[in-house]
């Protein structure tokens, strides 16, 4: 597990022991704890499919939570799909998917990057870049905005980073891409810089893991500050902040369906509990100092308790049965607010702006009250764009 | 004595630029500044840009301040009062709040001074709207800055600002402007907005005075009024021909940038594989844990640059025990708390300290594990890639899995432009850095007694150990300066990249890449191919537009050469028959 799943692992444990403190799972007058198995699909995609498989077959679980990245998932969908397994899938994610055996508490393309690219329309900005690490996530967000901001009278001259088309002309790759582990964006910077001398530009960055720290370090290099040409980054979340230079990146925006930073008595006292159970920690492996909050981390929370809320109400673990009762939706309060399952297998949930601040903690900017999950943009955007013209 | 105590510190305050504003003209601006700090939304927005008519360097330091979270507030009952802390410390990190309204120390009812630490204190808050509009207010005090950088950028900004009454603004500047590249923005901005002018005469004038100007930012303006079907037709005719006058100059910035990034991400490569030039290349060790060494020099810049700030603990509890004892290692060196620039030199001192500590690691790994493999190459592959991946564990074990933060000195941010290029300085730093550890270690191989025995017994080692050379000590302090260099590259690999334990890794293909290149065994080959190969991977990012094809290119290029020439740029020719 690299560092961000085992922030899952964690939260998870911590959820389970929180349920089975108040009692467990209750189906009538039985009540049943709930009792973790925890496997580890190392970053290997085969893995992945292969534990899937001994979960279902094997340990017969009732659900599973978890999965980092959309190849993982793509990977053990056909096992869940064989098995009718449930999963719940908590991190943002490109959309274009839809499986009857799996539920995304995810952030949706229209939960995470068109909030914050209609929050930076609203800022006045007309030129956006877009840079992503290359895979399947950035390129298909990408390709979703670059029709979002033509939609949005964006010209396709003032979208940044280079388009890649098929032999008919149609757009099919929208953006800069860059190897996982990159570490030299200074042909990259040098380009934004350009890209930004005529005022009003943005980056969206869609760079996963540590490749943002050589990039943010030449942003700052090349004098690009927030206030001329902000980055919104939809891979940092507070956990990532943790190992980031957070000095260089100040004023740079984030946009997630949670923030460590919110202030409500719900949120403070979930942040306490955690704290609390990350002090009496025993199981091996969890680390206890400087640890983070973050929106991946919320959504399983959310995630474990719609399941609950949905077993309950059905009075069975019986997966199609539950999955029914998911789909004519459940709700809950979490953390970050009210959230929804709705009937595609999506949330309802508050989206928020946020800006970063010196401490790794983001000030919120702006609220999107309960927007709704939608997995498909792309038609839609073609469908628009076609009648546009 | 107190009295005396406290000219000290205002004159100390004054150095520091906060205090320097006369008496007089002071306390309106002090009034108005802390009044605009507790007001709200719009009304907040308004005071701030109010600010910009004073041209004070007060308004200037404490919108920074603000801007960065430095400015707090102290709640006294029902009365906020926004403070700044006083750059001097006392022993618990607390400092004295100057009063922004008055210049004053903050009293408690006793006039006693009262103390803070900035984490006692909640920070004046801003949000980005405000931002905007304290930034617009700096780059109008910008005007009159007495940088020409700062200058030219709130030049340019009034250019793009589309706002025709701003010309008025910039005229007057350009009557007092003397620095002759300010003066070239100012017209260049000048030009933007008469752009949008409505009599196509000075539209004309302003497209040819862009071309003149070869302006990069206007690009977008004039493209715009080429394409405007409103506009007269001389007006588009000369906008297209200031098209391409700066379409022109922009390749020429492109071409002269892309030679740069290339030698600097070259001389990156050349830092990072000197170390294994001469532990590979020289010493035929085939140094897997070369990529480590390289991470212990980055450790180290990231514990030195803490023991300058608030100190370095670490402990480790082994998962198992000694006859019912756990097990365990730790280690705590106090901080210094440096500040300024004091702290700032702290990558002065991880320099040196980087290159011993790696030196001494490779010291140990030398004595302990390659002397007895020296005539077997492939054993010490996998030995050397055992180290490497315990060194690794050690790395998680004592800083964490995750990657630790070494932020960069102020002097190496930042940037200058030659002609539009720009320059980075810590790429300016790499280039130097590079170009003085290729010349000390010319120095040293050729130049001192040392240098002679290395290469004596690099060249044959047998003959050398007949002539009287320990051989095996020259061994030991080849291997440990082969390790010093890669620590050095880690320490600058901190300045511009992540350090964590895989730090190595990401490294260590590229550095025997560039060995191999040119030539193992020749120093000058290393230099030749790390250069080469920097230079034409930036030139095919340009060409090809995405790094992933760029790299791509490289690495077939590579191969092909190697099938031309297997033996590298620059192969020794000997007689061994090995």
């Amino acid at each position: 597990m690299a560092i961000s799943e085992t922030s899952l692992r964690d939260v998870l444990l911590f959820t389970f022991d929180e349920i089975n403190a108040a009692g467990g799972v209750k189906l009538g007058d039985q009540s049943y704890k709930i009792e973790p198995v925890v496997v580890d699909g190392a970053s290997n995609w085969p893995l992945f499919a292969e534990k899937a498989k001994q979960l279902l077959e094997q340990d017969k679980v009732a659900v599973t939570f978890g999965c980092w990245t959309s190849v993982s998932r793509k990977s053990v969908l056909p096992v869940f799909e064989k098995d009718n397994g449930m999963l719940f899938y908590p991190v943002q994610y490109e959309g274009e998917e839809l499986s009857k055996n799996i539920f995304y508490t995810a952030e949706a393309v229209n939960q995470q990057a068109t909030p914050a690219v209609d929050y930076l329309l609203k800022q006045g900005k007309k030129k956006f870049y877009l840079l992503g690490t290359d895979y399947v996530y950035p390129q298909t967000t990408c390709l979703i905005l670059y029709k979002y901001l033509l939609l949005h009278g964006i010209p396709a001259e003032n979208i940044g980073g280079g388009f890649r088309k098929d032999d008919s002309g149609k757009v099919i790759s929208a953006g800069k891409y860059v190897p996982f582990s990159h570490t030299d964006f200074q042909q990259i910077v040098a380009d934004i810089k350009q890209f930004a001398a005529s005022g009003d530009a943005c980056v969206i960055n869609l760079i996963n893991g540590d490749s943002n720290v050589p990039f943010f370090k030449e942003i700052a290099a090349a004098g690009l500050t927030a206030a001329d040409c902000p980055v919104v980054s939809f891979s940092l979340a507070e956990d990532e902040l943790r190992a980031l230079p957070t000095k260089d990146l100040v004023g740079e925006l984030g946009c997630w369906t949670y923030f460590m930073s919110i202030n409500t008595p719900a949120n403070t006292s979930f942040l306490k509990n955690w704290d609390a159970w990350l002090a009496t920690q025993t199981h091996p492996g969890v680390v206890k100092e400087k640890r983070a909050m973050d929106s991946p981390m919320v959504l399983s929370y959310n995630g474990v308790y719609l399941w609950k809320a949905a077993v309950e109400k059905a009075g069975t673990f019986d997966v199609d049965k539950v999955r029914d009762v998911l789909e004519a939706g459940v709700s809950f309060a979490g953390p970050g607010g009210s959230t929804t399952m709705q009937k595609n297998h999506h949330t309802t949930k508050d989206v928020f702006i946020g800006e970063t601040k010196a401490n790794g903690q983001f000030k919120i900017l702006e609220t999107f009250p309960q927007v709704v999950g939608e997995p498909f943009l792309l038609k839609g955007l073609d469908a628009k764009l076609a009648a546009a013209k | 004595m107190k009295q005396s105590t406290k000219i000290y510190f205002t004159l100390l305050c004054g150095l520091l630029g906060m205090l320097t504003v006369s008496v007089a003209e002071d306390s309106a601006v002090r009034e108005n500044l802390s009044r605009s700090i507790l007001s709200e939304g719009a009304e907040q927005r308004q005071q701030v840009a109010a600010l910009a008519d004073t041209g004070s360097k007060l308004v200037h330091d404490v919108l920074v301040a603000w801007t960065r979270d430095n400015v707090f507030l102290v709640t006294t009952g029902a009365v906020k009062i926004p403070v700044l802390l006083e750059d001097l410390t006392d022993p618990n990190g607390k400092a004295r709040a100057i009063v922004i309204a008055d210049g004053k120390f903050l009293l408690d009812e006793n006039k006693k001074e009262l103390r803070f630490g900035p984490t006692e204190l909640t920070a004046a808050e801003t949000d980005s709207a405000l931002r905007g509009v304290i930034q617009q207010t700096l780059d109008s005090l910008a005007l009159a800055d007495p940088n020409p950088d700062s200058r030219r950028n709130a030049i340019l900004k009034l250019g793009n600002s589309h706002k025709l009454k701003n010309i008025a603004v910039l005229q007057t500047r350009l009557a007092k402007e003397t620095d002759a590249s300010v003066r070239r923005s100012i017209n260049e901005a000048i030009a933007m907005l008469q752009l949008g002018d409505r009599d196509p005469k000075i539209q004309s004038a302003a497209a040819h005075q862009l071309a003149a100007l070869k302006s990069i930012g206007s690009l977008d303006m004039v493209t715009a009024l080429a394409n405007n079907k409103s506009a007269a037709p001389e007006v588009v005719q000369a906008a297209n021909q200031a098209i391409v006058k700066i379409d022109g100059h922009i390749g020429v910035v492109n071409f002269f940038g892309t030679i740069f990034r290339g030698l600097s991400l070259g001389s990156i490569l050349l830092v990072v594989a000197l170390g294994l030039a001469i532990t590979f290349g020289l010493m035929g060790i085939i140094n897997m844990a070369h990529g480590e060494m390289i991470a212990v020099g980055a450790y180290t810049t990231y514990v030195v640059q803490n023991i300058f700030g608030a100190g370095f603990a670490f402990s480790v509890n082994l998962p198992f025990t000694f006859f019912g004892h756990p097990l365990g290692f730790g280690l705590h060196l106090p901080g210094m708390n440096a500040t300024g620039a004091f702290y700032e030199s702290y990558f002065l001192f991880a320099l040196p300290l980087s290159f011993m500590m790696a030196a001494l690691v490779g010291l140990v790994l030398e004595r302990t594990v390659i002397r007895f493999l020296y005539r077997r190459p492939l054993e010490s592959l996998l030995a050397t890639w055992g180290v490497s991946l315990v060194m690794q564990q050690l790395f998680r074990m004592v800083f964490g899995a995750n990657n630790v933060q070494v932020s960069s000195p102020n002097w190496l941010q930042g940037h200058f432009t030659i002609n539009d290029v720009l320059l980075g300085y810590n790429r300016v730093f790499v280039i130097a850095f590079a170009v003085l550890i290729v010349i000390g270690t010319w120095l040293l191989l050729t130049k001192t007694p040392l240098g002679l025995l290395i290469r004596a017994v690099m060249q044959n080692r047998d003959m050398a150990a007949c002539m009287g050379v320990r051989t095996a000590r020259v061994n030991m302090m080849t291997f440990a300066f082969g390790s010093g260099l890669a620590g050095l590259a880690g320490a600058f690999l901190s300045q511009i990249g992540n350090v964590g334990p895989s730090l190595g890794q990401s490294y260590i293909v590229d550095s025997f890449m560039t060995v191999v290149v040119g030539g193992v065994g020749s120093i000058v080959g290393t230099v030749y191919a790390s250069a080469g190969i920097g230079t034409s991977d930036q030139i095919l990012q340009q060409v090809t537009g995405s790094p992933v094809t760029g790299k791509i290119v490289v690495l077939v290029c590579i191969i092909l050469f190697l099938q031309w020439k297997p033996g590298g740029l620059f192969s020794i020719r000997s007689r061994n028959l090995d």
